[in-house]
């Protein structure tokens, strides 16, 4: 598949502070998550993607074509910044039409596209109101319909879920994910790992100004050999199950659940598991009612590769 | 036009309208415009005193206009107008964190530059002129079916939104170029601008406001009037001379605004 965004050897800095280091990546059509705790870097990678920024080294593509001062791109970008700015004194109308017509749409095109753009984020009822009137979440959803009023085909959306109540995050990921069936390419950022995943298992962890890590969060766990897997099942007789895998030099270690019922074991060799599992189960018909993997989510890459 | 069709951005005209009508929309609206024009209404004010005052006094009216205009207009108004808008093309939207909403948009940086600076010199064109407009026919009223009287509010409305042109030009530059740019303008606006008129010989020229006060040949010529001191060491730029000058550093400001808003990059402060 093609590079929808490609950055190579990307870095910046504001005076002494490194605010991206050596970032070498490749972004594909759908959705990309962007996780990294705050400061990480994750709003410069934004804003040097979309020409608000210029690289002290190394360069950025959307296209195949160079970003910085080259205008003509932003037809094709919407972008949902992340602070909470406005020009406050104009209406929820009056900013989004006024911002279409920067496409050089005509009034009554810019007035369609508003239109839909406000039926979307389910904000038509407050279009005339003044934007210093509206509520946190409001405002939220008015800066993603300003990023997406112009029907672009890559969307940068820095923290578009912050300051949202469940409720409009739930609408918001639902907004997004029909983006992506849409055919569009989403680059989303957050700090907080429930959203991102909520959204997408394509990441992009980023610390300290450095990708950490890139690809599909289940690949990555797969690749941190430092920690071995944790794998917890339940059954009506795990220590019959522990028997068996007592003197499996694969396994690191095992602990039994305080309901007896459960065991944990940790391995660096999750697949010879699951195999050997499959085997003992069958041949002793024990009843297995679940298995689930503790550290293969978000969070735990998050925290082997950040926290360590 | 579909920009995804065209995979073009609007021309630069478009683009200028388009920012223009905006922040020309914008700007009416806002607390800074509400200011001034509660300021407009302070020559007016006085104009409609100095009538009661001196009602049936014969032609003194007139004159108080003229210090109206050098005093208040010329020395003071649209160069307190030109700083604050001019200032703020760029640095509001940098501290307001607004930048993004246009320079993430297909549009020139040049374009977002003069469509703002348009946008704001028609603002201040339009508060002054009505300040100016009512303060000059209330003081000179009776004189209103001399013809004079109606070229001489155009050549002082003119010079005045000359004035604003070259000040806002400079004071865009000025905001483009530093963060607390206001600082440096008032020194420039109110302090050099002021004193370099004391200076003999040809110093003065390097003050904007003597182009202006060239342009303006009703002032006193040799010290009558309070106003005298102000005015009688200036020594006049022949008035084409004044308005090639005025509009040279109107375009020399603008042209070196437009590139440094296109080349510089502006980091908000976290």
């Amino acid at each position: 598949m093609t590079a929808v965004i490609e950055a190579r050897n990307l870095s910046k800095w504001y005076g002494n502070v490194l605010g991206l280091s050596d970032v070498s990546l490749e972004i594909e059509s759908g959705i990309t998550g962007l996780l990294g705790p705050n400061g990480a870097g994750k709003s410069t990678f934004m804003k040097l993607i979309t020409g608000q920024m210029k690289p002290n080294i190394g360069g950025v593509a959307v296209r195949g074509e160079n970003v910085w001062n080259n205008f003509r791109l932003f037809s094709r970008i919407g972008f949902c910044p992340e602070p909470d700015a406005f020009y406050e004194d104009v209406t929820g109308w009056e900013f989004l039409t006024g911002l279409l017509r920067f496409y050089g749409f005509g009034a009554a095109e810019a007035a369609s596209r508003a239109a839909k753009a406000l039926d979307i984020v389910e904000l038509a009822a407050d279009k005339d109101r003044r934007i210093r009137g509206y509520s946190r979440g409001m405002r939220q959803r008015i800066k993603f319909a300003q990023a997406i009023a112009h029907d672009p085909d890559i969307l940068i959306l820095d923290e578009p879920l912050s300051g949202l109540d469940p409720l409009g995050k739930r609408r918001l990921i639902k907004l997004i994910k029909d983006l992506r069936n849409e055919g569009k390419t989403v680059l989303v950022s957050s700090h907080v790992l429930p959203e991102i995943e909520a959204v997408t298992s394509r990441i992009i962890m980023i610390h300290q100004g450095k990708v950490l890590a890139q690809g599909d969060v289940h690949d990555i766990r797969e690749l941190i050999e430092t920690h071995p897997h944790m794998i917890s099942l339940k059954c009506d007789d795990p220590r019959a199950v522990a028997a068996v895998f007592v003197a499996d030099p694969s396994i690191l270690k095992m602990s039994f659940g305080p309901d007896g019922r459960s065991l944990v074991v940790e391995t660096h060799n999750r697949d010879a598991f699951f195999s050997r599992l499959q085997s003992i189960v069958a041949e002793k018909g024990i009843e297995v009612d679940e298995i689930t993997s503790p550290d293969d989510n978000l969070q735990a890459v998050f925290d082997y590769l950040v926290v360590r | 036009m579909n920009p995804q069709d065209s995979g073009r951005a609007p021309s630069f005209g478009t683009s200028f309208r388009s920012v223009f009508s905006f922040f020309f929309f914008l700007g009416k609206r806002t607390g800074k415009s509400r200011v001034f024009y509660l300021l407009g209404l302070i020559p007016v004010a006085i104009a409609v005193l100095v009538r009661i005052v001196m009602a049936g006094k014969g032609d003194g009216a007139g004159a108080v206009f003229n210090e109206i205009l050098m005093v208040f207009f010329v020395t003071f108004d649209i160069v307190i107008m030109s700083l604050f808008y001019g200032t703020s093309i760029v640095a509001e939207e940098v501290d307001g964190r607004t930048l993004p909403y246009l320079a993430s948009r297909p549009l020139a940086k040049p374009a977002i530059f003069l469509g703002k600076y348009a946008a704001c010199v028609c603002l201040m064109v339009f508060i002054v002129t009505t300040s100016l407009f009512l303060s000059f026919f209330i003081l000179n009223g009776q004189r209103f079916r001399e013809v004079d009287l109606y070229l001489t509010f155009l050549r002082d409305a003119g010079v005045l939104a000359l004035g604003i042109l070259a000040y806002t030009a400079l004071f865009a530059f000025l905001g483009a170029f530093l963060k607390r740019a206001i600082i440096i303008g008032l020194i420039f606006g109110f302090g050099w601008e002021n004193i370099i008129q004391y200076f003999p010989g040809s110093t003065q020229k390097f003050s904007l406001v003597h182009y202006m006060k060239s342009l303006l040949p009703r002032q006193p010529a040799g010290g009558s009037g309070r106003l005298a001191i102000l005015l009688f060491k200036l020594e006049p730029t022949r008035p084409a001379v004044a308005v090639l000058v005025l509009l040279g550093i109107t375009a020399a400001f603008l042209a070196l605004g437009c590139w440094l808003f296109r080349t510089k990059e502006y980091i908000f402060e976290e």
